[in-house]
């Protein structure tokens, strides 16, 4: 066995130093990959702050156009006017509840009287209607001129014909008797398009109403006169509101006017000195100076309104005396019990709405037409304010409560219902479900996920919407508070769906953190001899309750960002729902915050109050997702031991 | 393979594996073991690591059965004179006689108080007083109480790797176990730690039963009053400590004491 030479070793000294390596613009190629992936980590981080940069720059404006939409508010005077106008919106509430308390009182004694004329009309109609065509050709006939006596002849039994076969074919309602019913027959089998009279019956029946009608109205004599008095005591009182809110009107279109153009002869102005050109300079100059346009004497027009308020006030205190005797007036007795329980609530409505308004009276005199908006009281009006009122022709409003409230309902709605369905399904999951089971049901749930939201929205509309108003018609479901429910599209309706959409990602969330429950808890409890339902809930669910509770929080980010469900199914009503009514306030209408951006967004002019307003409002959701993430992350931090 | 001494154990051995085998779906992990298990006695299992020394010790509270398609295809185990894998034998109740420490420490993340009252707890103990006893018990027997009698309430995660290795003891022995399995309970212990317990579990045999895994040698020595060898699944040897160590009677125990393998 020869040994081969040992191989050549290179030189001590060149083994140490950097073989030459190409190099790329003077950077090493793995500096350059490792740059390259770090740029492509970073996208996400600085379109993140590019979005939030944007949102800001459109939104912030709001707040100094709001400021000054306030003052012209103020300063036109429309802000006098709502002071007497705003609490005046309650008599139409309570008017109209008094004239449901008449209508159904009144009924008690004319309704079958009614219905029996009604259905004779009804009926008469129906004949007229398919007789319509013979009909029409008689009249024709008869119009023309000169007549043709033997083809109205024609014409007349052609209509007789088909009216009798029409009068019989008709199907009598039982409150007609058989006598009644032949006459019936008979009236309409006779009518002729030149009788100007009813037949005999139907007057009959009309008389017969009158009669029933006059009777009721004597025999509920002080309601009626109670309603009517109540009605006609805001006349006066409004006429002077009219007018003098047509005049704020007036004088604010004038000073928006005078804005506008006042803000375009200050552009032309900059335009003109900084244009180098002569002709060009002094044709502006001159369209500036044209533009020019009298400014609005503010002060003179808002004397004109304050200088009424003593008028003003004389008016509210007869109205308020007015109506406060028609409240004393009112009876305590009505038809039916609806309508007994309504004019007790107009009762006690009353003296309250009274009140009201000569507070508001009172606090005529210190209004100030000069006191400016400061900027807080702008900041209030945003975030505090109760109505988001737009393309209004008397003033735009951007309050932000009533769209929080219907986002923040319409959230709890879908976490209290996704919450226990989720958990309890990852629960089952990951400790009670055999594999075979776990393949089917993870994949179905994280499947949810890919559905389109419009199409949930169609379910919504089209499904979910019936499927609980049939429920809640049920007669043994009305203890629920709610119940029957009067719109289809509900915070409730959007809730489920949210819910249903949230479910996913909770679901996966919850059955990592269980699954992320150490083995050896497992063996712990195991091996002291506990069953699995108590391993599950005295030892992996506490465990794991971190990152359940952060699951949820997830989910509820996921629901409050939420917008074509709600946009297609939550009613899109604009007011701030009615928290008196208790639980039941779920089955009422909301829009939120994510929908009335998509909704309205598209709508408005750029750079408008509106659409800084929805950058707002944009803002606003934004920081309210942030803030849900992070509290999900501080959760999952916190109670996290066994990973420490 | 009885222990040669003792010869007059009148009460049923506490534990007594009889003609066991033991397998993994179709791989055989414990051939024919025969094993009898005195009363207040430490017995230790020692054996290369895979010889079936932790299976053999999970067999004995049937920790084995949550492990798909692992099961006894031989023999019996009797646990106090009693076939544990009858029908009638209530899981819950076995493990109640039966405590287990594993190699890791596994405090529940509750207070030290909750992670020793929670075997009475599961098994419906609420009377306050009654688990206050016991949990003081409890501490003392693993020269916890002491230490930290006065944040009882603190998270148990808190404490120390030893603390909380002598906290599962705690919680092992609140149920007043007849038989104390420990699964290398000091591996991934320090020293000093090791001896506490070590030292510990001369207290424990006075009260509970202990068979105890492991792969230190000199500590089956220094707290077993009796070993046993396995080999690849096998009982190789079952004697006495002393005996086993100063004169083993077979070649194999001979050779991996010596070191010949591990």
């Amino acid at each position: 066995m020869n040994s081969s030479p040992p191989p050549s070793r290179p030189p001590l000294r060149s083994v140490l130093l950097r073989s030459r390596k190409r190099t790329i613009l003077g950077f090493d190629p793995q500096t350059l990959i490792k740059y390259f992936f770090g740029s492509n980590a970073s996208v996400a981080i600085i379109v993140l702050v590019l979005i939030m940069v944007f949102l800001l720059r459109e939104g912030i404006d709001f707040l100094p156009t709001y400021q000054r939409e306030l003052q012209t508010y103020r300063r036109a005077g429309l802000e006098f006017c709502d002071i007497i106008d705003q609490p005046l919106q309650r008599n139409q509430a309570l008017s109209s509840s008094l004239r449901q308390a008449v209508s159904a009182s009144l009924e008690t004694l004319s309704k079958s009287a009614r219905d029996r004329r009604d259905a004779a009309f009804l009926l008469k109609r129906q004949v007229e209607d398919k007789t319509a065509r013979p009909r029409e050709s008689l009249t024709q006939a008869l119009e023309k001129t000169p007549p043709a006596p033997e083809q109205i002849e024609v014409m007349r039994r052609e209509l007789r014909e088909a009216s009798a076969n029409a009068a019989k074919a008709l199907s009598y309602p039982a409150f007609f008797n058989t006598a009644e019913r032949e006459q019936l027959q008979r009236e309409f089998a006779a009518l002729t398009p030149e009788a100007a009279d009813l037949p005999p019956l139907l007057q009959t029946l009309v008389a017969e109403f009158t009669a029933k009608d006059r009777e009721a109205r004597a025999k509920f004599a002080p309601l009626v006169q109670a309603q009517e008095e109540f009605e006609e005591a805001t006349e006066p009182l409004q006429e002077v509101v009219d007018q003098i809110k047509a005049k704020a009107l007036e004088t604010k279109e004038k000073a928006v006017e005078f804005a506008v153009l006042e803000t375009n002869r200050q552009r032309l102005l900059e335009a003109a000195a900084t244009e180098t050109d002569a002709k060009e300079k002094a044709s502006l100059t001159k369209e500036a100076a044209e533009s020019v346009s009298e400014a609005v004497n503010l002060e003179e027009s808002i004397k004109e309104i304050t200088g009424r308020t003593a008028e003003l006030r004389e008016q509210v205190e007869k109205y308020a005396v007015v109506i406060e005797k028609a409240a004393a007036v009112l009876p305590k007795d009505a038809g039916t019990g609806a309508a007994r329980s309504l004019v007790n609530e107009v009762r006690e409505g009353i003296p309250v709405h009274a009140r009201e308004m000569r507070a508001a009276a009172a606090t005529l005199d210190s209004w100030r037409w000069d006191k400016p908006v400061s900027i807080f009281s702008v900041i209030g009006a945003f975030f505090f304010g109760t109505q988001w009122i737009t393309n209004s022709s008397w003033q735009d409003f951007f309050g932000f409560v009533p769209l929080l409230a219907g986002s923040l309902v319409i959230a709890a709605i879908a976490i209290v219902i996704a919450t226990p369905v989720s958990v309890v399904a990852a629960i089952y999951t990951n400790q009670f479900a055999s594999e075979r089971e776990k393949e089917i049901i993870k994949p179905v749930i994280e499947f949810i996920q890919a559905i389109p939201s419009v199409v949930l929205g169609f379910i919504g509309i089209s499904l979910v919407g019936n499927l609980i108003k049939d429920v809640s018609e049920c007669s043994w479901l009305q203890w629920v508070p709610g119940f029957p429910i009067q719109e289809r599209l509900n915070m409730f309706n959007a809730g489920c769906l949210l819910a249903f959409m949230a479910v996913p990602t909770m679901f996966s969330l919850s059955e990592d953190a269980l699954n992320n429950v150490p083995r050896a808890y497992i063996d712990a409890s195991d091996a002291l001899g506990a069953t699995k339902l108590q391993t599950v809930f005295r030892v992996i669910v506490p465990a794991g309750i971190s990152g359940i509770l952060s699951a949820i929080l997830l989910g509820l980010g996921r629901v409050v960002g939420e917008t074509m469900v709600v946009l297609l199914v939550a009613g899109n009503r604009i007011a701030i729902p009615d928290f008196g009514s208790g639980l039941g306030v779920i089955f009422h209408p909301a829009h939120t915050l994510t929908g009335i951006i998509a909704q309205e967004l598209g709508e408005v002019s750029r750079g408008s109050s509106h659409w800084q307003a929805l950058f707002m409002v944009g803002i606003v959701l934004f920081a309210i997702s942030l803030l849900v993430n992070w509290c999900a992350r501080a959760v999952a931090r916190r109670f996290e031991p066994h990973k420490a | 393979m009885t222990p040669a001494t003792n010869p007059e154990s009148i009460p049923p051995p506490v534990v007594q594996v009889r003609d066991m085998d033991f397998c993994y779906g179709t791989s055989k992990a414990l051939f024919d073991i025969n094993l009898k298990v005195e009363y207040h006695r430490v017995t230790a299992l020692i054996g290369p690591s895979g010889c079936g020394k932790s299976t053999l010790l999970r067999c004995i509270n049937r920790m084995n059965d949550r492990v798909l398609s692992a099961r006894v295809t031989k023999g019996e185990v009797l646990v106090k004179g009693k076939n544990i894998h009858d029908a009638d034998v209530d899981l819950t109740q076995l493990r109640k006689q039966v405590g287990m420490v594993f190699q890791k420490s596994n405090p529940f993340p509750k207070s030290i108080y909750e992670n020793v009252a929670y075997g009475l707890r599961i098994h419906g103990e609420k009377n306050k007083s009654v688990l206050d006893e016991a949990v003081e018990r409890s501490l003392t027997h693993a020269a916890l109480w002491e230490e930290l009698k006065d944040r009882l309430n603190a998270n148990a995660l808190a404490l120390s790797g030893g603390q909380q290795q002598r906290l599962c003891i705690a919680r092992a022995i609140a149920t007043v176990p007849d038989v104390l399995l420990m699964d290398e309970p000091c591996s991934a212990l320090d020293p000093i730690s090791t001896l506490k317990i070590e030292e510990l579990m001369h207290q424990l045999a006075h009260e509970f039963t202990v068979v105890i895994v492991t792969h230190n040698m000199q500590q089956a020595v220094r707290v077993s009053d009796y070993t046993a060898f396995l080999h690849l699944g096998k009982l190789v040897e079952f004697a006495p400590t002393e005996e086993l160590f100063t004169n083993p009677r077979e070649k194999l125990t001979e050779a991996y004491l010596r070191g010949t393998f591990s």
